[in-house]
């Protein structure tokens, strides 16, 4: 090993770091949340509105408009943006690996169907599809982890599609093959854990996209019910009070940042060291 | 390429310009033109089922967000059943599904999409004059993020694995990691009402992108600069590139002029592919900055249940995003022959 | 290192260079610029319901009569007029020697055509036929005499005459141009004419030297269409835009703007009242006890004081101070928590029963208002969730088909501020935004005062059908809430008028 490498290591080492401080950090607090805020700033004090942030040692980063805990907020509005980053990752993740091994292993008939539904969805914009289906089907949690779901299995889709086109011809494939292995072992037991590096990589990514995206449509008013308290929520109601309650915004808007940076730190390291072939890109 | 508030590019293997090419079919070598026609036709006819699957779904499911005679009889006192089924054949909601499709499909060749429910307005004139403003701004957007990205990128590789290339890849996704909209807000508050160096909504002359235009290419950058340092990685290791340094010419000439211009084509290709995706991530940005652009335009739609202008908008932008991945798709197979078996 | 920042260098030199231009703009000598926050997109009287649609066509516009920021009906195209046949007949003399901006001349003929386009197949297609419906034909007396001819009485008439649909229109330049050229083009009698109208973006006006009342004392008005808050008041500080008009302003910027000593917020009474409605038809909120109860939970002064700011006041009946039907005496429920409880008790409501909040979800506002009264119910033991919907939704599918929850929005601002064109619809059975509730002394009621020319009499009746309504517990009244105006200081002369609807022929700026 030369030197040279073995300092590029070293510097790796930082990205690692450095996300699994910001992202692990933001991730204890937010499931530490009902130990350490169990009324989960709910509190609503109309008296003790706006206080500043570090002049009440009670309210640490100061009080919104209705007198509730900022720093008990941003704690538990964690929660609803972890749960629709990863439940809507793990739902896009099943569909599209589901659907990348049929159409890659199977091809033909369901190959093409898979594509062209892919291509569909691919050629529709989030936003836009996003404010339709939230006026058809309303907002809410559910919802919007189903549309996230529904934008983005076909990453996964192809992603898995285009790595099984390449395991299909390998040597280990024809031999489980020739020995009688039923395809859906052939499919689980060994192609699956062939991709699983660059699928972890483009999760890991993904969380973090979906935490901006929830944002987003909770500031265009699509998102989660305000009443749970959520960071994209926090942002949006807390964008009128910028110039005279920075803190109401400001603080939820870092925690968004800090975890959505250590995410994809921790994704970018993940992509050098499971995927040096560079199969994902984002 | 699915993209969104956070643009996020991912580019399929076969598109990568150093990817690897699967072993078993590398070596068929160029095809017969006969199999480059069929390939170009297969992909065209793909393209065109797209179409039409995306247009038939949009103005299928506009149609179900709810009845646009109530929303216009809205605050208009007691509003009788009557009035409703006036409004409703003023605006043709009583014929059949199909005969309102296919009229919209005619307008798609015609350029006449019918007019806006609310007020009339031809709504080939909105989008003939939001497309533009859209299109410029995603435009800017990337020129601004080619203009971050490229310096940085060729910085990043020539300094591989040491601290400025950490930097300068931990900065990239930074941008990444902003919610947009916030950091759009917090940019007017700095540059438009404390400093008041730039108008904070509008599009009106050259200013008036900075602050969009910076907003969406930092989403940009972060993959961008990816996309330039390994590109440029694998440049630099090429021969020729010894050679230009051997021959000892300056680093700048070597990097910007020689690697730079041997790198350009698949960059300018992934460049083409994130148009389309920011096409489609525009939106949350137009609103922030009331530019007057497909985004805004949509919105007010979508709320206003204006059918033929939401499906009109839905249609263009899909049309434009299924346009350039088509091109790139051909551009891509006639370069490379042996995607097109794929 | 060097040659990076060559590259940057350049990109950010060609960035700054753009900056100066369009930033700081100068306007012309005489131009108000106003941020409005949507586009109507027809500017024909008979397409619009929107009051942002009249925020401009009040300037270009004129009807046979004007309200203005005083809120008194004075003469405008019609010198006077009086009531016929037992309210059946109005009859107006016309105002002589006026010229619509296209050069015709206004007469009797323009009555009679707008009102016969309003009513006609024309009309059908838009939202306005149906407030005007009362209107059976109109008899030109003579070039400057009209009568407008009704079905039955409609002591409400004279005031819509003053607005939206009644807007007289000029009947060559409309039968000549295609539909959507005039839409686009909009010629009226008012002190402004339209010179642009770009879709979406803005609309520019310009000063018609030739207006009956005299030439406006500005040269031009520029609005421009934003819709989002916090964009519309950087754009205000920034010194662009000298007046945002309602529905923009956040109560959370007031402060924002008021800190600007170059600004100042203008806050006037509007007709626009908040209330959160009962399910009346099942659930625990189909006992009056407990409607009452949660009533009396909610402490709505507080509300008002802190999270508006003070900006609004409270109801006891749906309806505004400025609303003809109004009774200041009426009182609204206390705020009584213990009482509340006990009422709860008493209709055997278990301790945590389950109350849903159906609102708007872009009304950040009310959001906070919704958090602040689910927290007062949690203190009487119940448990209260809030369920946001797209405005549409809730307005056209959720209300009223009968699907809210326990509680549900209702904001509501008529600008012909008469109880009627509210309770009618509020609480007549059968009625849109009634789906839950049928009271058959209340329709008579409501039915009774529609016919009533005596207005001392129809107020009495008007103003005891918001007793009965109060009497029901049928809505939770929340509150009255202010129209706010951020304002430049260097406009001058500006009365902000309640209803959004401004004619600026006075302004001037400086």
């Amino acid at each position: 090993m030369t030197q040279a490498a073995a300092r590029l290591r070293h510097f790796k080492n930082i990205e690692f770091i450095l996300g699994i401080v910001l992202a692990g950090t933001m991730t204890l607090a937010v499931l530490l949340s009902p130990l350490l805020f169990p009324d989960g700033g709910e509190q609503i004090n109309l008296a003790a509105r706006l206080t500043r942030p570090f002049t009440d040692w009670h309210h640490l980063l100061g009080t919104d408009p209705l007198g509730r805990d900022v720093l008990a907020r941003v704690v538990t509005g964690g929660r609803i943006s972890l749960l629709v980053g990863f439940a809507s990752v793990a739902g896009a993740v099943v569909v599209g690996v589901v659907m990348g091994l049929v159409s890659g292993y199977y091809r033909g008939f369901w190959d093409m169907l898979v594509m062209r539904f892919a291509d569909v969805q691919l050629a529709l914009p989030f936003i836009l599809l996003a404010i339709t289906f939230i006026a058809i089907v309303g907002g809410g949690l559910g919802n919007t982890i189903i549309l996230l779901i529904v934008s983005q299995w076909v990453q996964y889709a192809r992603l898995v599609r285009g790595s099984v086109l390449s395991l299909n011809d390998r040597e280990f494939i024809h031999a489980a093959k020739a020995i009688g292995v039923p395809d859906i072992k052939i499919l689980f037991q060994h192609l699956l854990p062939n991709l699983a590096g660059p699928v972890v990589v483009l999760m890991t990514l993904n969380v973090a996209t979906n935490i901006l995206l929830e944002s987003s449509l909770t500031f265009l008013g699509l998102g989660v019910d305000p009443t749970i308290p959520s960071w994209g929520g926090m942002l949006a109601d807390g964008r009128t009070y910028l110039q005279n309650a920075w803190w109401v915004s400001v603080f939820p808007g870092l925690a968004i940042l800090f975890t959505v940076l250590g995410l994809n730190l921790l994704g970018d390291w993940l992509r050098d060291l499971l995927d040096p072939t560079g199969r994902t890109e984002a | 390429m699915k993209t969104g508030g956070g643009i996020s590019i991912a580019i399929p293997r076969s598109r990568k310009p150093s990817g690897r090419i699967d072993p078993a079919r590398g070596a068929l070598g160029r095809f017969p033109e006969a199999l480059v026609a069929s390939f170009l036709l297969k992909r065209i006819l793909q393209a065109v089922f797209v179409v039409i699957v995306v247009t038939l779904t949009v103005s299928f499911a506009i149609r179900l967000t709810g009845d646009p005679a109530l929303m216009l009889s809205q605050g208009a006192g007691s509003v009788t059943e009557e009035d409703l089924a006036n409004i409703r054949e003023a605006l043709r909601l009583n014929e059949p599904f199909i005969v309102q499709y296919w009229g919209f499909v005619k307008g798609l060749f015609t350029g006449d999409f019918g007019r806006s429910f609310l007020g009339g307005t031809s709504v080939s004139l909105l989008i003939s004059k939001a497309l533009p403003a859209t299109l410029a701004l995603a435009l800017s957007s990337m020129l601004v993020s080619i203009a971050i990205s490229i310096p940085l990128g060729i910085h990043a590789a020539v300094h591989k694995g040491k601290a400025a290339d950490q930097v300068i890849r931990i900065l990239s996704l930074v941008g990444l990691s902003f919610p947009n909209f916030w950091l759009a807000i917090m940019l007017v508050l700095v540059f438009s009402v404390m400093l008041q160096w730039l108008p904070p909504s509008g599009m009106s002359g050259l200013s008036s992108f900075v602050m969009p235009a910076v907003t969406m290419g930092i989403i940009l950058t972060a993959t961008n600069v990816r996309l330039v340092r390994t590109a440029m990685l694998e440049t630099l290791r090429s021969q020729y590139i010894q050679v230009a340094r051997a021959k000892g010419l300056s680093e700048t000439t070597v990097l910007y002029k020689h690697a730079l211009r041997n790198c350009a084509i698949p960059l300018i290709t992934y460049f083409g592919l994130q148009f389309g995706g920011l096409l489609g991530g525009i939106v949350v940005i137009e609103r922030v900055f009331n530019w007057p652009g497909l985004g805004t335009l949509a919105f007010d739609a979508v709320a206003g249940r204006d059918y033929p202008v939401l499906q009109a908008v839905i249609s263009v932008l899909s049309l434009l995003i299924i346009g350039i991945n088509l091109l790139v798709d051909i551009a891509y197979g006639l370069v490379d022959p042996r995607i097109r078996t794929r | 290192m060097k040659k990076l920042s060559r590259t940057s260098g350049v990109a950010l030199a060609v960035l700054l260079a753009a900056l100066p231009f369009g930033a700081g703009a100068a306007k012309a000598a005489g131009t108000l610029t106003i941020s409005s926050p949507q586009d109507p997109g027809s500017w024909d009287p008979i397409d619009t319901f929107l009051v942002n649609w009249s925020s401009v066509a009040t300037n270009i516009y004129d009807g046979l009569v004007y309200r203005g920021p005083d809120l008194k009906i004075v003469p405008a195209l019609a010198t006077e007029w009086e009531v016929l046949d037992e309210g059946k007949r109005l009859r107006f003399k016309l105002r002589e020697g006026v010229t619509f901006h296209n050069g015709e001349a206004f007469n009797a003929e323009a009555v009679k055509f707008t009102f016969e386009r309003l009513l006609g197949e024309e009309g059908k297609k838009g939202p306005q036929r149906s407030n005007y419906a009362v209107i059976d034909k109109v008899d030109i007396i003579d070039d400057f005499t009209v009568d407008l001819i009704l079905k039955q009485p409609d002591p409400v008439l004279i005031t819509k005459l003053a607005g939206y649909g009644a807007m007289i229109v000029p009947p060559k330049y409309v039968s000549e141009n295609a539909e959507d050229f005039v839409n686009a083009h909009p010629v009226g009698t008012g002190p402004f004419k339209m010179a642009s109208y770009e879709p979406k973006v803005g609309v520019k006006l310009e000063a018609f030297a030739d207006h009956w009342g005299g030439a406006p004392k500005l040269d031009a008005v520029e609005y421009r269409f934003i819709s989002e808050p916090a964009t519309a008041v950087a754009e205000l500080q920034a010194g662009r835009v000298d007046i945002v008009i309602p529905p923009t302003i956040p109560i959370s910027m007031v402060p924002t703007i008021e800190a600007d000593g170059k600004l100042e917020v203008r806050s006037v009474t509007s007709p626009t009242v908040y209330a959160l409605r009962f399910n009346t038809g099942s659930g625990i909120t189909a006992d009056e006890r407990v409607r009452k109860a949660m009533i009396m939970a909610v402490d709505r002064k507080a509300i008002i004081d802190a999270v508006l700011g003070g900006q609004a006041q409270q109801i006891a009946s749906f309806q505004s101070e400025l609303s003809f039907g109004y009774d200041p005496k009426m009182e609204p429920l206390p705020f009584d928590p213990a009482k509340a409880k006990e009422l709860l008790e008493e209709a055997g409501v278990a301790a945590g029963a389950p109350v849903q909040i159906d609102i708007r979800g872009n009304d950040a506002t009310f959001g906070e208002v919704t958090q602040a009264v689910a927290s007062y119910l949690q203190m009487v033991g119940l448990t209260a969730t809030i369920k946001p919907y797209e405005t549409n939704v809730l307005l056209n599918d959720i209300i009223p088909q009968g699907k809210t929850g326990a509680m549900f929005q209702q904001s509501w601002g008529g600008w012909t501020l008469d109880y009627d064109n509210t309770a009618y619809l509020m609480y007549h059975t059968g009625e849109r935004w009634n789906p839950y509730d049928s009271d058959k002394e209340l329709d008579a009621l409501l039915e009774s005062q529609r016919s009533m020319t005596d207005t001392a009499a129809r107020e009495k009746v008007l103003q005891q059908i918001a007793e009965y309504a109060a009497n029901r517990a049928l809505e939770m009244p929340l509150y009255n809430l202010n129209a706010l105006y951020g304002v430049n200081k260097r406009v001058k002369n500006f009365v902000a008028p309640p209803d959004s609807r401004m004619r600026l022929n006075e302004v001037t700026v400086e």
